[in-house]
């Protein structure tokens, strides 16, 4: 105050001055208070963290019709509180952005929380629908307070997750439009297929049974009891396998030539589960149960793929019946076709590309079982492994080969001599991989290659010196080979490798903390100044690698945590949720990484598909300029959850 | 030439004010009137409830003040003032400086209150007998600028409560203290500068001339 500094006696009038302001302040905190404590998230909220938004917060009218704030008022100054009225929120723009063009809020909510923490413009124009009051918070008290209070940054950190969801949905919404399908894959079970399936008691004499599936025109039937328990399935192929060509009398039971135990889906499962039990189980119906296993419905593959050129089941017989590469390369194409036809309908990234990985995988089983006609290694334990991204069944559309072979020598056979064969073999399966469409591996990560095709005891000294020596090629590897998977052969030769594997870092706490610094060289993108750095490839100005700079933060987290804690997937979102749980991670903070992770791995897949030309390698190059506004956040957003985890890691294994 | 001042001033302050309050007043006289000509959102209007001992400022107490500022948009949290003469229990220097205090915090910026006849006769009535001052600051009232400015909701001079009914700002069990009717007559106030805008009266002079001509129009016809 200037009288305060005019004499010296003044000050005793200026001091009370500042007493009794004190007191309006005060006084008008508890004002403000008193409505903050009907008001979630600020009801959980601490004492001292209420009083600090309310000494901060002014109160401000918005008749109806105002705009409260929007995309051209420049970066959000306030946190807004809704004390009383109604507020519209509006995608700004002619693109939707996030799943609602329009929402109403009321007194007690907030906006815009994702602007405010981003110090960005808001990308929504908030409109006062009715004469509402708000309370205002200003951007740098948000956030000492969001840094302050664990309840209000937890609200905070689950309103942004949510963006997250919305955004990942609304992707899939622009990959449906694009698509003839618009089905989604995420919709119940209930509402998909026949409601009213026709079905008979095992007691039903065939005759019977053949004369219904006549008059309904129906080519199979389910055998279910008086409770409506199903029991089995009756179809064409049942009726030539079992009862004319078996010579079965018509007056037999339709139970005895019935398939047994049909394949069943509770109602709320997805369209989404029911197609990945076909293709893992090769079968063309799931019957659909309510929760007492009671049948309420039939799904059938038609019903999923009804109108899809490539059906799911096609692909996985072609895969099943080829009979040499030339038939497969076909399937390959059809599993890229038919993995764009689930991104457009809307299956999430972690979903997606496990099941890339499944049909990968039944395609390259098969490779290798084609070419064991011409090798035989009868009586010898050994097992095909897969390595890298197609070990932690994280496949894009664009993996080149990462495999090597593992093998069990018998007593008294020549090691030697049995590697030879085994090269042979593996020479043929990688070239015939290649012509399927899983180029070969530029670093020659390849079961052809006699560093990579060992014997068990081979493999575990290999892994030791790795362990024992963390050098910058160790540590390198070990990100390649420790991410290993059994794909064909004898499963329990890779297990074995596992327990070993495990049993060494368990051991070897230095090792680990190598790992760590080793993760720790690569940072997320995010710039001081501008959002993203997008000169860190000198090769590609302007870009950034979403792999190298984003989900393999991730995934190499993810590997060193769950080698840490025992977990023996290889998958990622895996091995965070399982490592999470064992080290005693917040839920909330690990899904909130999760979906960070699955943004970036989405974002890479709609970058290879709409950007990928068919027969060239997609890559994970993009320019964060061609992302929409909300796009643009999400992604800082994941970046940030990149980094929060890295911060973790640094700390727990002490890296500077 | 204090002395001319006092003179001018009619009278200067009782015998028995100590010196530094005598000082600040002195000060505060000598110190610049914010401009009026401002708009609304420049300027910082003065939102001020009292409690006294009954209705009458003749006769009655006032026991304290409870005062925050409108400007720039928002009720702002810091720049508030409270009072409560009640427990200093008469005792004189102490009442002397607290008003002093009040002086230097409102710093001649306008008032806005409901009743200006009785928040004004109370305010008149202690700074004449305490600091021999002729306490005139520019009101804005509340009471007769409502009707004129929402004539669509009511149009004539009723209590606040019913206006806070009519807003949806009742409802509150009990009695409010000063602080909280304080807020609410900011809050009315801020609804208030929107239609006074729409009026073409958009600057602090022109609102207390508004209100003047509305009092006086009400009273005399």
């Amino acid at each position: 105050m200037s009288t305060q500094q005019q004499t010296g006696q003044e000050m005793v009038v200026g001091q009370v001055e500042m007493t009794l302001r004190e007191q309006g302040r005060t006084r008008m905190a508890g004002n403000t208070i008193a409505f903050l404590r009907n008001h979630a998230p600020f009801n959980k909220m601490q004492p001292d963290a209420l009083q600090r938004f309310a000494e901060k917060a002014q109160i401000a009218f918005y008749p109806a019709g105002s705009e409260i704030i929007g995309p051209d008022a420049g970066n959000v100054r306030y946190f807004y509180l809704i004390e009383s009225g109604k507020v519209q929120a509006r995608q700004a723009g002619e693109v939707t952005v996030t799943e609602y063009s329009i929402l109403s809020l009321g007194a007690g909510e907030g906006f815009p929380i994702g602007a405010v923490t981003a110090g960005r413009p808001s990308t929504n124009v908030y409109l006062a629908v009715e004469d509402s009051f708000c309370y205002q918070l200003p951007a740098e008290d948000f956030l000492a307070l969001v840094a302050s209070s664990p309840e209000f940054n937890l609200f905070c950190t689950q309103y942004i997750a949510s963006l997250l969801d919305q955004s990942r949905r609304q992707l899939q919404l622009q990959f449906a439009q694009r698509a003839s399908e618009q089905q989604t894959l995420n919709s119940p079970l209930a509402g998909i297929g026949s409601r009213s399936p026709i079905t008979v008691t095992p007691d039903t004499p065939l005759r019977a049974a053949l004369e219904t599936m006549s008059q309904a025109g129906v080519g199979s039937l389910v055998v279910a009891g008086e409770d409506r328990k199903a029991v089995g399935v009756f179809t064409r192929t049942d009726l030539l396998d079992r009862v004319v060509l078996a010579e079965l009398p018509l007056s037999t039971p339709v139970g005895e030539a019935m398939t047994p135990s049909p394949f069943m889906l509770e109602e709320h499962a997805t369209a989404y589960d029911a197609m990945f039990a076909m293709a893992t189980h090769g079968i063309r119906h799931v019957l659909v149960t309510d929760a007492e296993g009671r049948l309420t419905g039939v799904v059938s593959e038609r019903d999923l793929f009804s109108l899809q050129r490539v059906g799911l089941r096609q692909i996985r017989q072609a895969i099943d019946g080829a009979h040499n590469v030339e038939a497969l390369q076909q399937a390959a194409a059809d599993v890229r076709q038919l993995a764009f036809n689930m991104l457009a309908q809307g299956v999430g990234s972690e979903q997606l590309t496990q099941f890339i990985s499944a049909l990968n995988d039944a395609l390259t089983r098969h490779v290798i079982q084609l070419n064991l006609e011409k090798h035989a290694f009868d009586g010898i334990d050994w097992a095909w492994l897969a390595f890298g991204s197609e070990g932690r069944d994280e496949q894009t559309f664009s993996t080149d080969q990462d495999n090597g072979i593992v093998f069990q020598p018998p007593e008294g056979a020549s090691v030697d001599a049995l590697k030879q064969r085994f090269l042979a073999y593996a020479l043929d399966v990688n070239k015939d991989l290649d012509r399927c469409g899983f180029p070969l591996c530029k670093g020659n990560i390849m079961a052809s290659n006699p560093q990579w095709c060992l014997t068990l005891d081979e493999w575990k000294e290999q892994f030791g010196s790795w362990i024992r020596q963390p050098h910058p090629d160790a540590l390198l590897n070990a990100t390649i080979f420790f991410d290993f998977r059994p794909l064909f052969g004898k499963a329990e030769l890779a297990e074995a490798m596992r327990r070993h594997l495990l049993a060494l870092t368990a051991s070897n706490p230095m090792f680990l903390r190598a790992m760590a610094k080793n993760a720790l060289d690569v940072e997320p993108p995010l710039g001081k100044i501008r959002d993203f750095l997008t000169d860190l490839e000198p090769d590609h100005p302007g870009k950034i690698d979403l792999k190298k700079y984003g989900s393999r933060i991730f995934v190499d987290v993810a590997r060193i945590y769950a080698m840490a804690s025992g977990v023996h997937n290889t998958n990622s979102i895996q091995r965070l949720r399982l490592a999470a749980q064992r080290l005693n991670i917040r839920a909330d903070e690990i899904n909130a990484v999760l979906e960070g992770l699955n943004f970036i791995q989405l974002l890479r897949l709609q970058h290879q598909y709409l950007e990928g030309e068919p027969g060239k390698q997609g890559d994970n190059l993009i320019d964060p300029e061609t992302l929409n506004e909300l796009d643009r956040r999400i992604l800082k957003e994941s970046f940030r959850q990149a980094r929060k985890i890295q911060t973790r890691l640094k700390l727990d294994y002490q890296v500077n | 030439m204090l002395g001319l001042k006092k003179f001018l001033f009619r009278g200067g302050a009782p015998s028995g004010l100590s010196e530094d309050v005598r000082a600040s007043l002195d000060a505060w006289r000598g110190s610049p009137a914010p401009a009026l000509e401002d708009l609304h959102f420049h300027t910082r209007y003065l939102v001020i409830d009292i409690v006294s001992s009954g209705l009458d400022p003749e006769k009655d107490q006032l026991l304290g003040i409870a005062a925050g500022s409108v400007w720039q948009g928002a009720i702002q949290p810091d720049d508030t003032f409270y009072v409560d003469f009640s427990t200093l229990d008469g005792e004189g220097a102490a009442v002397d400086r607290q008003l002093m205090a009040f002086l230097l915090f409102a710093a001649k910026a306008p008032m806005v209150t409901y009743h200006v006849p009785y928040v004004g006769g109370f305010l008149q009535r202690a700074y004449k007998e305490r600091l021999g001052l002729d306490f005139q600051p520019q009101w804005v009232d509340m009471a007769w600028l409502m009707p004129s400015m929402f004539e669509d909701k009511g149009h004539t001079v009723m209590p606040l409560d019913q206006w806070l009914e009519i807003f949806g700002m009742g409802g509150g069990e009990g009695r409010r203290d000063a602080m909280a009717n304080t807020l609410l007559l900011g809050r009315l106030f801020q609804m208030l500068l929107v239609r006074a805008v729409g009026k073409q009266i958009d600057t602090a002079a022109r609102l207390v001339d508004e209100s003047r001509a509305s009092s006086f129009l009400r009273r005399t016809h």
